[in-house]
């Protein structure tokens, strides 16, 4: 088992987990942090394959990454309050309209 | 993999199912930031020194203190304990099954072999320092990087356009669903 491969599973089993927890949780707060960690499971194998590449490119990606990752989670969150202020509660479920 | 990426694995797994199955989101939160650590320290084994100091920077420090200002403001409690639909949890297996088992078979098959030596003969242009992730930004990369200013100031303006009150309602709208519910 070489080491790089075992990142990509670990990355893998990460990335299940969140999108399991998308599919089902029903707290949008709770599916925002499991985007969140699929992005990271993302960026784990990103560096891991850099590492097995030799050069630096999967890292520069996993920057850009971060970058989308701070400017999604501003817009999110502030979705979330809007959520919250219009329909006092945070559950998908409860977010059936398309408008007020 | 070491034993330290081996630990660090282990904690990266054990919070991320924390993360899903807390019912408080709070503790959610909290997993998550052990989570996001942990997954720093990965990144400082597989020699990327620079992302992992960016991962605590960025991720545990500016995005989750920005969740968990907004779980604080919003007031949560924990998730009621109805019932999930049959069809939802099945989606959620399929998908997180189908990941697993269509991905890790291709990847392995192919990288087995190549990459003991690879790693050996590669692993000294991989180091991943503030220098060379820096000259990588600012040389071939300098389009992309300027660009990514642009979409951080689109970010700022729309969160700042999506969270600006009308000046007419103040406080939750009524006749919203949620007066409605129970």
């Amino acid at each position: 088992m070489s080491s790089v491969v075992s990142y990509v599973g670990l990355s893998l089993v990460l990335f299940a987990i969140g999108a399991v927890g998308v599919c089902i949780r029903r707290n949008a707060i709770v599916v925002f942090m499991c985007i969140e960690m699929m992005l990271n499971a993302v960026n784990l194998a990103f560096v891991a394959f850099s590492k097995l590449q030799g050069n630096l490119d999967g890292q520069v990606a996993v920057f850009f990454v971060m970058v989308i990752a701070a400017a999604e989670s501003a817009i999110g969150l502030a979705i979330i309050i809007a959520l919250f202020r219009n329909n006092v509660s945070v559950e998908t479920t409860d977010a059936a309209q398309l408008k007020w | 993999m070491t034993f330290m990426g081996f630990v660090l694995s282990a904690v990266a797994v054990a919070a991320a199912l924390g993360v899903v199955f807390n019912r408080n989101p709070l503790y959610s939160a909290f997993c998550l930031i052990v989570n996001l650590l942990a997954m720093a320290g990965l990144y400082s084994v597989l020699n990327a020194h620079f992302l992992a100091v960016t991962q605590v920077v960025v991720y545990a420090g500016a995005i989750m203190v920005l969740v968990l200002f907004v779980l604080m403001l919003l007031n949560l409690k924990a998730e009621s304990g109805r019932k999930l639909g049959i069809f939802r949890t099945l989606i959620a297996a399929i998908i997180a099954g189908s990941v697993v088992t269509t991905v890790y078979p291709s990847v392995s098959a192919n990288f087995e072999q190549l990459s003991i030596h690879a790693l050996q003969e590669n692993a000294w242009r991989s180091e991943g320092t503030v220098k060379a992730v820096g000259e990588e930004i600012y040389g071939r990369y300098i389009r992309q990087f300027e660009l990514s200013s642009l979409v951080l100031l689109i970010g700022i303006v729309g969160a700042v356009m999506l969270s600006k009150r009308k000046h007419s309602t103040i406080g939750p709208r009524e006749g919203g669903l949620g007066g409605t519910k129970q």
